[in-house]
């Protein structure tokens, strides 16, 4: 029984160790199997396990057959007495519809449940968990991923084996149908599964490994912010933040109003410090993609309509907020001082000695600054401050103060205004 | 009643046997659509709508008076013989005569273009009245054609339904008030059936002549040997799937009906079963068009681009119907009807839902201007066909659902039985029902009486066999939204028999 050991592991590998409901058509597609022979081994595997442990395993049932009273389905001709008067010719419907019933039962109710049936065509084991079903929509969560469109696979390709095949089935070739086919679910498959990620309720054991997936996701986005450019990162944040004006972004709008200046910094600043808190907002889409997927998965639930509505909210009004950056730069003011002071900073060196090829003076730059603000987060603010320098070639950036201050490359010699900052393109066109 | 000592231990209530299961073929579906109702792509709507009502009479009035002549041929009422006249206008006072017309309901309640348009109102939404009857017998019932209008009184009205734009035959006098006192009044009946597999025999014929030697040895009866089995085939339709981003209290029952269709579900006898389900019929309304009822005052200023709000948009709805049409493909055909939630126009005949809705599912569609039906045949509303010989003619509910809003009855499957004996398969277009305004053809005149009528999007499944004079017997089907009773229904398509399923979870 090599065979029945593959399954037996399988199954408690999945529904006891990792706790999540297994459907036969997951037990098929893992082990390759025919869907009626899973089934079974579902059935064998909830056996089994309850010998040794009564309560060990819950399964669902699938039973169709006819029910004992039928639903009477109204039959038009019975009681529209003035028709069936007036037209002679109808005859008098006595065509009752056989009413059959396919229904998903929890094990516990089974026995009630065959009550109900006058005759019951077939019976199955749908799923087994190690609890009781009674969210079904926890399993139909399960039962679709089951299916190979789902999971973005591409089930056009008919590597998926069909209980029912049809040999006329006609496609047709078209140019390009094959990457539109595979490139569709594989962006949505990214979403689908970081709204999981962020929706960890419900599974233990998988919630671990997203403390380490929460854990290296700010990484590279620090990494991100502080080496290619410092600018570019807070200026969309602030503007997501500050213009949210629902659900979950709520609970900062607070924050933001109060500390719009403050803003654009710290959200480089607060994952490191208290990465929970920002978690529920962190899908800006491009850093998610990074992020590894987490393999498993069964057991969170379905993503609820809010965070889907939400996420196509904030999707939009990202859109929203790239067209009208260009077209109206004024409706947050504050958005400006991040933008401008590179551009003010080539007068603002002041030189004072120029001897023996050394020049030494002062340069106003902007300092960063950690600083724990009235609610307990540590915000990192950016201040103009005066530096000395010394040195002996003429553009050469000093290392002096902040260890973490990225306005190094900012202050180069050419003027890189316009690169430092892609916030807004309209200093680009702004009188000189 | 099942107890559970007599299920345990059988068919897959058991250790895996080791049996090798043996792959279940669906049976072939023998399809071919009609076109109809289908529009053409240079459309005008520069037109007026009265040329329907003109076709729409002059297509029914030849056989209406054969029937009404058939019936009323020589009779004597009091001393006076009825005879016929030829317009509304030629109804004498005191003559006793009979006249064929078309049905105009006079209903307050019922939406009036006129009155819109003299009270300015130029953006006109659709109606949401539940009823356009009211109890109060302010309703009048009108008969006219090009030349008047005359009311209808008598008793014999409340024996049957009327709606405006049926044509009927009505016989009576003038009475003093300049009303049309009617005794006795008829319809078209059935239109005369064609015989199965009419299409495909007339297809054949040219092509192969091996199949002609054997049609024209046997043409009357039959064709038994020619026409393709159909023991125990059937299709399977269902309406009202109603995919939504927002709510998926009923996902596991849409789940069920997937794996039931697929055949994954079930044992292998049930399965066989599944697999002689040649085709699914999905009649309207699969995606739910996602209205936010309350827009929230707090909110502050939306961003809107050309007062679209695009944040209003949701592509789950049809996200989720495409990948439950890509699952079942590859083992089903299905015809795809638009209904009122779907994104197709929103006029009578509806036109088929454009392929580009569904990325993964596109594949299976037919390449434009091909002769051949797509395996994923997005078609028309109204749509007619052949379906295994027999002629069905189905639509997504809309025509019944403004009859019903006409009659003071819930007899949907009796407004039913009206339409085919009407002869129009949407009597209330383009007065309440919006319609194409069409020129040359009124195509909602049943030419052919159909074997299998259904309509979906209904708040319940019934169903009745009617037959008509000639021996035409029609099928009526009322398909339930699967979204209000989670049903699907089956059509054998041997003996036209109907059983449902229901789903549960």
């Amino acid at each position: 029984m090599d065979a029945g050991a593959a399954y037996m592991k399988f199954l408690a590998q999945g529904v006891l160790l990792d706790s999540k409901v297994v459907t036969f058509r997951e037990v098929s597609r893992a082990l390759h199997v025919h869907n009626n022979t899973a089934k079974q081994m579902l059935y064998d595997f909830h056996k089994s396990e309850n010998e040794k442990r009564p309560g060990a395993v819950y399964v669902t049932y699938v039973v169709f057959g006819t029910k004992k009273k039928p639903t009477e389905h109204r039959n038009g001709a019975d009681d529209d007495v003035e028709m069936t008067s007036s037209m002679p010719d109808s005859s008098p419907g006595d065509v009752i519809a056989q009413a059959f019933s396919l229904d998903l039962i929890p094990e516990e109710l089974l026995e009630d449940a065959l009550e109900d049936y006058e005759e019951v065509r077939s019976i199955h084991v749908y799923s087994a968990a190690a609890h009781s079903a009674k969210d079904m929509a926890l399993l139909a969560d399960t039962a679709q991923e089951a299916h190979g469109s789902r999971n973005g696979e591409d089930n056009l390709s008919g590597d998926r084996d069909y209980v029912i095949t049809n040999p006329s089935v006609r496609r047709r070739e078209r140019k390009g149908a094959a990457t539109n086919v595979a490139a569709t679910p594989a962006g949505t498959k990214v979403t689908r599964k970081e709204i999981k990620s962020a929706f960890s309720k419900p599974a233990p054991a998988p919630s671990k490994l997203k403390e380490e997936v929460k854990a290296s996701q700010p990484a590279p986005e620090a990494e991100k912010a502080s080496s290619s450019a410092p600018a570019k990162k807070p200026t969309p944040s602030l503007k997501r933040g500050g213009s949210a004006n629902s659900g979950i972004m709520q609970a900062f709008s607070k924050a933001a109003t109060m500390a719009k200046k403050e803003k654009p910094t710290s959200q480089p600043a607060t994952p490191s410090g208290d990465d929970s808190s920002v978690q529920p907002m962190s899908d800006d889409g491009e850093d998610d993609s990074e992020m590894p997927q987490p393999k498993a998965r069964a057991g969170t639930g379905r993503k609820s309509r809010k965070e889907r509505e939400e996420e196509l909210r904030r999707m939009m009004e990202e859109e929203d907020e790239d067209e009208e950056e260009e077209k109206a730069p004024s409706p947050e003011p504050e958005e400006e001082p991040p933008a401008s002071p590179p551009a003010k900073e080539e007068p603002a060196e002041i030189m004072t000695t120029t001897s023996d090829g050394r020049r030494r003076g002062k340069r106003k730059i902007m300092r960063k600054k950690q600083i724990m603000d009235d609610q307990g987060y540590l915000v990192t603010i950016q201040e103009p401050g005066w530096e000395s320098f010394s040195e002996d070639e003429p553009a050469l950036p000093p290392k002096k103060t902040t260890s973490s201050a990225p306005p190094a490359p900012a202050a180069k010699g050419k003027k890189s205004g316009p690169k430092g900052n892609q916030g807004s393109i309209m200093s680009f066109f702004s009188k000189k | 009643m099942v107890t559970l000592k007599d299920v345990l231990h059988s068919g897959l209530l058991q250790k895996p046997s080791g049996d090798e299961p043996k792959v279940l073929q669906r049976s072939e579906s023998n399809y071919t659509p009609l076109q109809t109702f289908n529009l053409g792509k240079d459309l005008q709507y520069q037109q007026q709508f009265a040329d329907i009502y003109f076709l729409r009479l002059t297509k029914i009035k030849p056989s209406l008076e054969e029937v009404a002549n058939s019936a009323w041929e020589g009779t004597v009422i009091g001393d006076e013989t009825a005879k016929k006249v030829e317009r509304v206008l030629d109804v004498r006072q005191g003559e006793l005569c009979w006249v064929v017309a078309t049905v105009y309901m006079d209903m307050p309640a019922k939406p009036n273009i006129l009155e819109d348009v003299s009270k300015d109102r130029w953006i006109s939404a659709p109606s949401t009245v539940q009823k356009y009857y009211s109890e109060d017998g302010l309703d009048s019932v009108m008969l006219e054609d090009e030349s008047g209008r005359i009311r209808l009184v008598g008793n014999v009205l409340k024996k049957y339904f009327l709606v405006t734009g049926c044509i009927i035959a009505a016989m009576g006098t003038e009475n003093a008030n300049g009303e049309f006192d009617i005794i006795d009044l008829k319809f078209a009946n059935l239109p005369p059936q064609p015989e199965r597999w009419e299409l495909s025999k007339s297809s054949q014929k040219g092509t192969k002549s091996g199949r002609k030697e054997t049609k024209i040895k046997d043409e009357d009866v039959e064709m038994i040997d020619s026409a393709p089995s159909t023991q125990g085939k059937k299709i399977a339709i269902v309406s009202g799937l109603e995919f939504s981003g927002s709510d998926s209290s009923y996902a596991m029952e849409l789940n069920l009906l997937l794996e039931f269709l697929l055949g994954d579900i079930l044992d292998p006898a049930a399965q066989s079963e599944t697999a002689q389900i040649s085709r699914l019929v999905i009649a309207g309304n699969s995606i739910t068009s996602e209205i936010k009822a309350v827009e929230e005052p707090t909110e502050k200023k939306l961003h809107k681009k050309y007062g679209y709000d695009s944040t209003a948009y949701n592509a789950q709805p049809s996200k989720l119907f495409d990948d439950f049409l890509s699952e079942l493909l590859p083992t089903i055909p299905i015809t795809l009807l638009p209904g009122l939630l779907d994104p197709a126009n929103a006029s009578y005949p509806q036109q088929p839902i454009h392929p580009a809705m569904f990325p993964k599912s596109r594949a299976y569609t037919s390449i434009p201007g091909a002769a051949e039906p797509g395996w994923l045949d997005t078609v028309t509303n109204p749509w007619e066909g052949e379906v295994e010989g027999w002629r069905v003619l189905g639509t997504s509910g809309q025509n019944l659902d403004d009859i019903f809003k006409y009659v003071d009855s819930d007899d949907r499957l009796g407004m039913m039985e009206a339409m085919c004996r009407w002869r129009c398969s949407a009597p209330t277009a383009p007065d309440t029902l919006w319609a194409y305004p069409f020129q040359d053809d009124e195509p909602f005149v049943m030419k052919e009486c159909p074997h299998l009528y259904f309509v979906g999007c209904q708040p319940e499944f019934g169903t009745t066999v009617i037959s008509g004079p000639d021996g035409q017997m029609v099928r009526l089907v009322l398909v339930p939204s699967f979204s209000a009773t989670r049903e699907v229904v089956l059509v054998d398509m041997e003996t036209l028999d109907v059983s449902t399923v229901k789903f549960t979870a």
